[in-house]
């Protein structure tokens, strides 16, 4: 990776929902995302993924009252001092469930909400729509309304309706855990495609650890509000004990090799493929039997 | 799916009525609806109601009409039935015949008649009004003539909630039936109510998170996506229905010979057929609706 | 073995629309089975398993449960064997109390009040609801009032139960709880239905697959057979669990390997297998 200069910064951040007496949801986190970067933020419910992915569009600490300790900076801005709505020029935000993201009565009104609210002009936003509609491979739904849409097209939707004010950072929530395997199929595809064509950051919580091992380039894993690692899929998931012990899911090629090297019969030197294509490449050989 | 829930709903059409500004069409329903209110002469509220009937014709939305009178009309004979025996009018009353211990009095049909012409002249403009505009067309309208921002977006959204709510409904009573829970009743009340009102209550949580997300409730200049044309035709129209309705209103009530309560005789036949057709009519129908209800 | 559930020719075409949902399917179900019924969203699978609970009647063809016919059963009626444990917790839970809504479902049955409250404390021991006894359903995390829904519907004593999406958006550590679950109910004599599209679920829980396209009962087999059935697979938009694809790859690559895992397990003593000869 180039050295850019870094697009989300977050610098000894604490956040308590209620007193400063209980456990904080978010305990001294320090994490730089770089633009173009595609983040999986893995860890168990409660484990403050939601949490963190607030705090980048500011909805944490302006609108969700709390306790709040550090700076969070987004492109420039501090998120304490700017307003939630200006950071949706920046900041677009997925949540979990489809259909509870929807309000309008029309595709294409449901995309205009933000625009409207932001004073954009009528040929700006038809043009926008279009493209946004495109984007998310939507084009000809315009006028359907959102809630007969599939759970997966209603998500497409979402991103689309968070396109339309073109921002840099694309944050989502669990966001496929609500939808059927198409709808998985379709969303993951539009988030690949965001960071891979357009340069998006993305930064997703998700517990599909085989599909993020494929798409991300920073793994971040929560534990009780912390961040107890982060760096590239193959450095995380080598880390096989700890991630066993937080309860979370290794890949299973990667938990394979581990198994394997454990009982000596291959050497990986602890680095294990975390990619379905490394891991055919890796393992085949193990199986290479001369026919007899 | 929406239209089974909320009968009235849009019909897709191009008649000219379609193509109209829906803000003309407000303003005669709303001109009708006071002038039914300021009236009891059957001749006025029979005369609104025609022209009414004429614009379902030319509209042509008469099968999504007559699917609301259908539900609509046994239920108003309700009111012959019921106005017959005790009238809205100060007494003496003058009675037609008697039975038991109920008399049916002239003032009783009189007022029954009027109410059901007043019922069906308001509610058949109105349904025109409904059935033939977009209701994204009349929000975005009424956002134009100074509706605030946020109340047209609530009454949107509590427009987009009474379908989805009800399919919730159907879930919870079905996930609550199969732990053996009797559909009807006291008991059923919290089981099937509870479910659907927290989960009300969590999307709206949800959804204005995601909104402000979207930097909905910004302030300054707002703007609209959806463009709805105003002619000169539709705003003659409606200066129009303004002066004809208000100053049609302004005559039914100053004019005091408009009141034929006291003019108006029923023939007796004519009232006990009435009212027992109305009765007969009622009961039929309210027999028809329960048994669907229990089927279910 | 008398089946337990018995479909025969079973349609199901809604009114509304005039959709086919359902289009002749016939299958048995054995008592203690896991079976795990997949397709797409609009496949017919949640069509199908509401005919098991009365939910819906069938348009032809008939389904028993427990030997009885379901079409003349109101669904209190078949409630009483067959136990549906909705996706979403949510559109289930409504009492004061974690306890009171353990307690409604065999109330409903008209099961005397300490039996329920023996039902209600082998239910909390199962589920490990200890310490939540007492509260109230919404004020316990979404993975616990996952558990409260399958608790509620255990108290009722169904010799079948139906999950819906049991594990969907589950962390790990909820999704290895409700596995132990399924099995530990099959190890109590029950029968499990899961309509699931979580693959390792699929491969390492359930014994036996069914799947729906369109309508129709594409394939009834074990995971095995399913996973391996490239055609199925692809025409129905699923993935296998990570392993299960490596494995298949493998066996691309190397025509000597030819198993098709299910689970790191497997693969581990194919690997040793292999070395050893």
């Amino acid at each position: 990776m180039t050295e850019t200069k870094p697009l989300i910064e977050f610098k000894d951040v604490t956040f308590w929902y209620g007193s400063t007496e209980d456990q904080p949801a978010l305990k001294n986190i320090n994490l730089t995302i770089h633009e173009g970067d595609y983040v999986a933020l893995l860890g168990l419910n409660g484990a403050g993924k939601t949490t963190l992915q607030l705090c980048i569009n500011g909805v944490i600490p302006n609108s969700i009252i709390g306790e709040f300790q550090g700076e969070v900076i987004v492109d420039g801005n501090d998120t304490f001092e700017t307003p939630v709505r200006e950071m949706a020029k920046i900041v677009g935000m997925v949540f979990d469930n489809p259909e509870f993201q929807l309000s309008q009565m029309s595709v294409g009104e449901e995309i205009a909400l933000g625009m409207e609210s932001l004073g954009y002009s009528y040929p700006d936003m038809v043009k926008t729509i279009d493209e946004v509609l495109e984007i998310v491979g939507l084009t000809g739904l315009i006028d359907r309304s959102p809630f007969g849409l599939s759970g997966g097209q209603q998500q497409r939707l979402s991103i689309a309706s968070a396109l339309a004010m073109q921002p840099k950072i694309l944050v989502m929530d669990e966001p496929t855990s609500n939808v059927d395997p198409i709808g998985k199929e379709e969303i993951f595809q539009v988030a690949y495609q965001l960071n891979r064509e357009r340069n998006m950051t993305v930064i997703m919580a998700e517990h599909e650890v085989e599909v993020m091992a494929q798409y991300a380039n920073l793994v971040v894993v929560m534990h009780e509000g912390e961040i107890v690692l982060q760096g590239t899929p193959e450095d995380v998931f080598s880390n096989v004990e700890l991630i066993q012990n937080l309860g979370l899911r290794m890949p299973q090629v990667a938990a394979f090799g581990h198994d394997v090297e454990k009982l000596g019969l291959i050497d990986l030197g602890g680095q294990y493929p975390v990619k379905l294509d490394q891991a055919v490449e890796t393992y085949g050989p193990l199986f290479n039997k001369k026919a007899g | 799916m929406q239209g089974i829930v909320i009968p009235i709903s849009m019909v897709p059409g191009n008649s000219i009525i379609h193509r109209m500004n829906p803000l003309p069409k407000l303003a005669w329903s709303l001109g009708i609806l006071a002038l039914a209110f300021a009236t009891r002469n059957p001749a006025v509220l029979g005369a609104a109601f025609f022209i009414g009937l004429i614009l379902v014709l030319v509209a042509q939305v008469g099968k999504a009409y007559l699917k609301v009178v259908m539900i609509l009309f046994p239920i108003s004979l309700t009111l012959i039935t019921l106005q017959s025996i005790a009238p809205a009018f100060p007494p003496p009353w003058t009675p037609i015949v008697g039975f038991g211990p109920f008399t049916i009095y002239q003032e009783g049909i009189y007022s029954g008649i009027s109410m059901l012409l007043r019922i069906f002249s308001m509610t058949t403009w109105a349904m025109v009004t409904i059935m033939t505009s977009h209701p994204s067309d009349i929000f975005t309208s009424l956002k134009r003539i100074g509706m605030p921002y946020s109340l047209n977006f609530i009454l949107v959204m509590t427009l987009q909630l009474i379908p989805i709510l009800q399919s919730e409904f159907g879930i919870v009573l079905n996930a609550q039936k199969s732990r053996a829970m009797k559909g009807t009743g006291f008991g059923a009340i919290l089981p099937s109510m509870v479910p659907v009102f927290v989960g009300a209550i969590e999307r709206v949580q949800q959804l204005s998170i995601s909104l402000e997300s979207r930097a909905f409730g910004s302030t300054g200049q707002k703007t609209s996506y959806r463009q709805v044309r105003m002619t000169f035709w539709d705003i003659a129209l409606l200066v129009i229905g303004v002066l004809v309705t208000g100053s049609t209103t302004y005559w039914v009530i100053v004019d005091r010979t408009l009141d034929w309560s006291d003019t108006l005789v029923f023939h007796p036949v004519f009232a006990i057929s009435l009212v027992i057709f109305a009765t007969l009519g009622f009961l039929t129908f309210f027999v028809l609706a329960l048994r669907q209800v229990l089927k279910a | 073995m008398e089946p337990i559930i018995k479909v025969e020719n079973l349609w199901h075409i809604y009114p509304t629309g005039n959709v086919t949902a359902v289009r002749d399917v016939s299958l048995e179900i054995n008592p203690g089975e896991i079976v795990g019924i997949i397709g797409q969203n609009g496949s017919g699978k949640t069509t199908l398993v509401k005919h098991f609970i009365g939910l819906l009647k069938p348009t032809k063809g008939v389904v028993y449960v427990n030997g009885k016919d379901t079409a003349p059963l109101k669904v209190q009626q078949v409630a009483a064997n067959v136990g549906y444990v909705y996706q979403n917790p949510n559109h289930q839970l409504f009492a004061r109390t974690v306890r009171d809504e353990l307690a409604f479902g065999p109330g409903n049955l008209g099961i005397p009040e300490d039996e329920i409250e023996a039902r209600v404390d082998q239910a909390v021991k199962f589920f490990g609801l200890e310490d939540f006894l007492e509260l109230h359903p919404y004020r316990i995390s979404f993975p616990l009032r996952k558990l409260v829904g399958m608790a509620s519907v255990y108290t009722m004593r169904p010799d079948v139960f139906i999950l819906d999406e049991p594990t969907t958006g589950q962390d790990n550590i909820t999704t290895q709880t409700v596995y132990r679950l399924i099995k530990r109910l099959r190890d109590e004599g029950s029968t499990v239905l899961c309509v699931a599209h979580d693959m390792i679920l699929l491969a390492e829980v359930v014994d036996r697959m069914l799947v729906m396209r369109g309508g129709d009962l594409i394939m009834d087999g074990t995971p095995r057979e399913v996973f391996s059935n490239h055609e199925i697979m692809s025409s129905t938009h699923l993935t296998p669990p990570q392993i299960t694809t490596l494995s298949l790859k493998i066996q691309e690559k190397y025509q000597s390997f030819n198993k098709t895992v299910l689970s790191i397990d497997e693969m581990v003593s194919e690997v040793q297998k292999s070395s050893q000869s």
